[in-house]
């Protein structure tokens, strides 16, 4: 069954439109990540749902009832802000009770949900502290204990872990993740930082200029990016790209680019003598032991080694091309070039103009990835 | 013996080390402070040296450093003086009614402009209540005469529609205060009003915006969101407010009351001016100045101390 269903969704200021008709059904008690670069409808949509911002056209219901004209407080959605949203002057409990006493609950109930809800989220210890004297996580989880209390039927988290340092985002993207598999509840999260979208989403919807470039699960999208923009955004560091030229090789299609070469799937897409636009993962490279050895060669520039792996900065052919290579069981090589191969299936072939993915080149995703 | 590099000398010495290297690296601030420490000495700290003329018997000719000591004498004359009782009664009476009535309406005014939706009303009406504050205090005080005019008034005009003889407000002393202080709130409550207006668009609007998810009212945002928000705000210019409590407004004063009103009219300061500038007791008028002064000292610390404790906002 539907949690949320946006049908066309459109938003105009003025003259100018932000979201240009966005479709998207999110399941009951799927969590669902709306990611992309600022500036990219994504908030506004979330907003919109929310009930912040008018919907300039299109329809949006929740649980089946068409919500457009309805007030937030009558949504039964509960949203989680990027500066937590806690009052000042209030302590820890009654900042977690506020929804429950905004809606005149009786004390007796508002005092069990917070103490449960403060359980939950381990802040038994801090209900009389005041926001000022709380850690960034610490307001992070009370700014949740906020949105769990009431248990509404959709939660909405606007770029929730963006304030927080690198260390306690991951921690408190756990968190979340948790909270999610514990409650079940229908959850609609936006970021801007793919790697909280990777990990957090049953699905991820990767939104470009207002509209949505494409929907699927994490893996499914970044193995089968559908065009250059998705394949550019997911991933870190992001796909390799560059064009070349579709000739015909003795065991099929190669792609050639600067009197280099590299075979290419057999896809009924493909036109000998055509451009495209390849992509290559950085994680789907197979460096040679030998430098001169055959294979695709790069002029290194930089090793970046991040403990169990290494970036190797390197150049093709004068554009920027990077690899990711383990570090364990084989040290990155000082060498100025590198050489490398690819399985073809791993390569990604897009139209050099409109940059989509040719059909038929499909990667199946792992069951357990999915 | 002592050392003569001890640890102390040498902390004097890092900490002068430390001004002159912040006074080197910064002195563009320092010269923009400049005017204001300069401000400073010349009309607050300098003029202090007169306060000492409260325990002289003053006279011009001789000069302040010329004048015998008379201790307090001045003071015992003051609180023997049944004017001057009455004067600090009248101070503190109308003061007290001032804080009361007074200080809640900009607080009152900022919420309800705050919540003004039609940007073109809310501005014009801005303007009608932030208007009385750049009128001259004789002009407001004209304005006060002749609405209470027993001939013409408006307000005797009006009551005279009900059949009420004209009440000849401004020579009845049980009348002064209510007009006096209605006067004062009618000509600074909205002025006063922008601080709380600015502390307000201080708070977040995802506060708000949270609270609307919520499913809070406008009334309960106003209630539970933005008087909170602002109340730091309102301690401050309550602990202000409390150290000038003595300095009920002279010159409206001077210009509404009359020897008939005394009674309920005549404060300290309108009291320092006839002793002092009239009557030319400078020594008398500077003893209860000073009094003045350090009654609203004592306040402002208390006022301040007992916020600190109870509220954690304070001015220092």
């Amino acid at each position: 069954m539907p949690g949320v269903r946006l049908d066309g969704i459109v938003k105009k200021y003025g003259a100018v439109q932000v979201v240009h008709g966005i479709d998207l059904v999110v399941e009951e008690g799927e969590f669902v990540v709306l990611v992309g670069p600022s500036g990219c409808g994504k908030s506004t949509t979330l907003r919109m749902i929310a009930g912040l911002e008018d919907i300039s056209g299109g329809s949006l219901t929740i649980d089946e009832r068409v919500m457009n004209s309805v007030a937030p407080k009558d949504r039964d959605v509960a949203m989680v802000f990027q500066n937590y949203a806690l009052y000042p002057h209030l302590n820890v409990a009654d900042n977690i009770a506020f929804g429950l006493r905004i809606r005149k609950e009786s004390k007796d109930k508002i005092a069990s949900a917070v103490e449960e809800v403060a359980g939950i989220l381990g802040l038994t210890p801090y209900l009389e502290r005041r926001p000022a004297d709380l850690s960034g996580g610490q307001r992070q989880r009370v700014a949740m204990g906020r949105a769990i209390v009431r248990r509404p039927k959709v939660f909405l988290f606007d770029e929730p872990l963006s304030n927080l340092d690198a260390k306690l985002r991951t921690q408190m993207r756990a968190e979340i993740k948790r909270l999610h598999n514990r409650l079940g509840a229908t959850s609609i999260y936006v970021t801007h930082d793919q790697v909280e979208a990777m990990t957090l989403a049953d699905r991820i919807v990767v939104m470009h200029d207002g509209r949505i470039e494409q929907i699927g699960s994490p893996m499914d999208l970044f193995l089968n990016p559908a065009n250059t923009f998705v394949a550019g955004f997911l991933g870190s560091p992001p796909m390799n790209m560059f064009t070349a030229t579709v000739v015909a090789g003795p065991n099929g299609p190669v792609a050639e680019f600067h009197g280099q070469s590299l075979e290419l799937p057999n896809l009924d897409a493909l036109e000998i003598g055509s451009e495209i636009t390849l992509g290559v993962r950085p994680e789907f490279v197979q460096l040679n032991d030998d430098p001169n050895a055959p294979g695709v060669k790069v002029d290194v520039d930089l090793v970046e080694t991040l403990g169990s792996e290494a970036l190797i900065h390197a150049t093709l052919n004068g554009s920027p091309f990077v690899i990711r290579t383990e570090t364990i069981s084989r040290a990155p090589s000082n060498a100025a070039q590198q050489s490398f191969t690819i399985a073809p299936e791993l390569l990604r072939i897009f139209d050099v103009e409109t940059g989509v993915a040719l059909p038929g080149q499909e990667v199946a995703v792992p069951e357990n990835a999915a | 013996m002592s050392d003569a590099t001890g640890p102390n000398q040498e902390n004097g010495e890092g900490l002068v080390a430390h001004l002159i290297d912040h006074f080197k690296k910064e002195w563009q601030l320092y010269v923009m402070l400049l005017p204001t420490i300069a401000w400073l000495v010349v009309f607050l700290y300098k003029p202090m040296y007169g306060l000492q003329i409260a325990f002289k018997d003053y006279s011009i000719f001789r000069g302040i450093s010329g004048s015998p000591w008379v201790g307090f004498e001045h003071f015992e004359t003051l609180f023997q003086s049944e004017q001057f009782i009455r004067a600090l009664k009248n101070t503190v009476i109308i003061s007290f009614y001032t804080l009361i009535f007074g200080f809640p309406v900009p607080i009152f005014l900022a919420l309800m402009f705050n919540e003004v939706l039609n940007r073109w009303f809310k501005k014009t009406s801005q303007t009608i209540v932030y208007l009385p504050h750049f009128i001259s205090s004789v002009i407001i005080a004209g304005i006060v005469m002749t609405a209470f005019s027993p001939s013409a008034g408006i307000i005797n005009t009006f009551l005279g529609w009900f059949g009420v003889e004209p009440i000849y407000f401004l020579t009845k002393p049980e009348w002064f205060r209510p007009i006096f202080i209605g006067t004062g709130i009618w000509q600074e409550a909205g002025f006063q009003s922008i601080v709380y207006l600015a502390a307000i668009a201080g708070v977040s609007p995802t506060l708000y915006e949270s609270a609307v998810v919520d499913g809070a009212s406008r009334w309960q945002m106003m209630w539970k969101i933005t008087l909170p928000s602002i109340l730091p705000t309102i301690i401050i210019m309550l602990i202000i407010r409390i150290g000038n409590i003595l300095e009920v407004s002279f010159e409206m004063i001077i210009l509404l009351y009359q020897p008939a009103t005394y009674e309920t009219a005549d404060v300290v300061n309108t009291f320092i001016y006839r002793q002092g500038i009239q009557g030319g007791q400078y020594d008398l008028a500077a003893a209860a100045g000073l009094f003045n002064a350090v009654v609203a000292f004592v306040l402002v610390i208390s006022a301040n101390t007992i916020s600190k404790r109870f509220s954690r906002t304070s001015l220092w």
